[in-house]
């Protein structure tokens, strides 16, 4: 006897796997690296990344200073040929009676370092890579591009070797993001996705073409 | 024209360089900077020192140099380089130093923690000296750490130090971990073979009875402990199982066996002069006594007393010493333990053979150094008897250049008739 056919019916198991996998999809959905582009430059932001913990944060709040650098490459569609690249270099320490943070952004031959002071720990990670602008000057409004996100914590020798040079040597610092991270130092995997400018959110009120 | 150009451009980038860091020095980037310290905190293993107990754990200087952070804004650099310090002065594994709010608002104070390292291994040459009469001596050890812990295997071969020339190895354990810091304990042997000069063996000869044969070798096992009884009084404790073999007239061994205890006393005070230059003064005591019994199985019986007193003034570059020492044996002492000058340490300039061959049972001894930087002048003055036995005073003189454990001297007998100077160079400690 021939089995009833189902047809195109959709399983009671199907509706829920279906039910259980949607939560996961929307997890995944949320991007680890955030970009939004005001018409001249784009701006970042990480929600799932905390660099203010563990051992750097013990650090702080035993009166150090703690330096990061970071560094934003856009690579071409193939992912190899760095168009873009931006770094920043930030020094945190944490004001033991106030109990917040002060960041300094160091700064370079042409711009000024900046500070801030009285922030959160979330309100200090923001600040930081809201700092890391990419100018997207030269780039095709339609064509795709990779763009990557490094962080690092480095030590006073390695911040000097860094700044050492007038102008920030860019081949230093890629060197630096190449050498393993000293031992009991965290190391933050690198945050990576492909884009497209027509395709991203628009900042209001930013940028010429904004 | 071109170079200059050209070192223009290079002192510039160096300029630039540096205005880099000028503005971003690590100090200036530490919001803690904005609070005042006050107080300052050292911690080891077991101990911990907030700076105003005159302990010898850190050195003067450096302990002033922490206590100076009190008071002032932070400086995250300044302490940095005091870490650094420590580490270096401690032989520490690491020294960290971190900040915690202190119980006035806005003042904070600073913690330095030392990390002992887990064990090390260091070599150390302990004597090697040239001397124009004795020749070469020399003595060297390798030392293991590990915790609490220590072990050290050394050579010797040492013209100096006594009448013989004793040549061989030691060993020593030391263990601190014995629950309190207070008290250590020591285990040490020795064995030495001896080479003995014919002005000695000649006055055996003549004074049978006075003091031991010339033994051919000798071994010691001296455990001991050390009991620190209130900083910087020190109490050592011990025996030692002394055994001489003997070649002469027939094949046999002697025993001396004694109780050793060391009384010492060491401090150092620091004092700012009306120049606002520093002196520093050391003052190390002690007095130890060795009695030797046949309760222990001793085949010599014999009490030693001896005492002595360093003095040092140290005022900039300038240094003044004084050393005083004195000893009385009474009984019949083994060679060995009997006191010896006209060597490295006493009546510099004298020929230890020419003053007595068998060495003396009383001693009394004067030292006045004086250090410009390296240059050194110094005057002995003393004498070795034998009780019952005329006192003879002498005197030399001596000049030459030191530096840390480094000498080259030249010492001056001072008697009528010809001038015969001993050259001593080698580390002397």
């Amino acid at each position: 006897m021939e089995q009833p056919s189902r047809g195109n019916r959709i399983s009671r198991r199907s509706w829920l796997l279906a039910g259980l996998a949607t939560p996961l999809f929307s997890v995944r959905a949320a991007e680890p690296l955030e970009v939004k582009y005001d018409g001249d430059n784009l701006h970042l932001s990480a929600p799932t990344l905390h660099f203010l913990i563990g051992k750097p944060l013990e650090r702080l709040k035993d009166g150090a200073p703690v330096a990061y650098v970071a560094q934003v490459t856009l690579f071409g569609d193939d992912h190899v040929t760095p168009i873009k690249r931006g770094q920043g270099r930030f020094v945190v320490s944490f004001a033991l009676w106030e109990e917040k943070f002060f960041v300094t952004q160091l700064g370079t031959q042409a711009v000024p370092s900046r500070s801030v002071e009285g922030l959160t720990a979330a309100a200090a990670e923001v600040w930081c890579l809201d700092s890391l602008a990419v100018s997207t000057v030269g780039l095709e409004p339609n064509a795709y591009y990779w763009l990557r996100f490094e962080l690092r914590t480095a030590d006073q020798k390695e911040l000097a070797n860094l700044t050492e040079q007038p102008v920030v040597s860019f081949r230093r610092i890629v060197e630096f993001f190449s050498q393993r991270p000293k031992a009991g130092e965290p190391r933050w995997e690198p945050l990576e996705r492909r884009l497209r400018l027509s395709d991203l959110p628009r900042m209001a009120g930013r940028g010429r073409n904004g | 024209m071109k170079y200059a150009l050209l070192a223009c451009l290079i002192s510039g980038g160096m300029l630039f360089a540096g205005s880099l860091f000028g503005g971003t020095q690590d100090s200036d980037l530490n919001v803690n900077k904005r609070y005042t310290v006050d107080t300052v905190i050292v911690a080891g293993k077991g101990w911990r020192t907030d700076l105003t107990d005159q302990s010898d754990k850190i050195s003067a200087g450096l302990r002033r140099e922490l206590a100076a952070l009190i008071g002032l804004k932070l400086n995250t650099g300044v302490l940095d380089d005091l870490a650094a310090r420590l580490k270096k002065e401690f032989s520490a594994r690491e020294v960290s130093h971190h900040l915690l709010r202190s119980d006035t608002p806005q003042h904070v104070r600073v913690e330095f923690e030392v990390r002992p390292s887990r064990g090390n291994m260091d070599a150390t040459v302990t004597k090697f000296l040239y001397s124009s009469k004795e020749g070469w001596s020399g003595a060297g050890a390798v030392g293991f750490t590990i915790h609490q812990n220590s072990l050290l295997f050394g050579l010797a071969s040492d013209g100096d130090s006594l009448m013989e020339r004793n040549a061989g190895i030691s060993a020593r354990y030391e263990t601190k971990s014995l629950g309190t810091d207070r008290v250590n304990l020591k285990f040490q042997f020795e064995s030495y073979h001896e080479l003995w000069n014919r002005n000695t063996l000649d006055a055996i000869e003549a004074h049978p009875g006075l003091t031991s044969d010339a033994y051919r070798s000798r071994q010691n096992f001296q455990p001991t402990a050390t009991i620190t009884l209130a900083k910087p009084l020190t109490l050592e404790v011990g025996a030692s199982f002394e055994r001489l073999e003997n070649q002469y007239p027939a094949a046999h061994n002697d025993a001396a066996n004694a109780l050793v205890t060391t009384l010492r006393y060491h401090r150092r005070l620091d004092q700012a002069g009306m120049d606002q230059a520093d002196s520093q003064q050391d003052i190390d005591a002690g007095y130890t006594l060795r009695a030797a019994t046949r309760m222990f199985g001793s085949d010599f019986v014999y009490v030693s007393h001896f005492w002595g007193l360093h003095y040092r003034l140290t005022h900039g570059k300038h240094q003044f010493l004084d050393d005083v020492s004195g000893g009385v044996i009474s009984g019949r002492a083994p060679l060995f333990d009997r006191f010896v000058a006209g060597n490295s340490y006493y009546l510099r300039g004298w020929n230890k053979y020419d003053l007595d061959p068998m060495g003396g049972n009383r001693l009394v001894h004067n030292s006045v150094e004086y250090r410009y930087g390296p240059f050194q002048a110094f005057y002995d003055t003393g004498a070795i008897w034998d009780s019952g036995q005329p006192v003879s005073q002498k005197h030399s003189v001596g000049v030459g250049i030191k530096e840390s454990i480094f000498s080259l001297a030249i010492a001056f007998p001072i008697r009528a008739g010809h001038v015969e100077p001993i050259l001593m160079m080698g580390m002397i400690y």
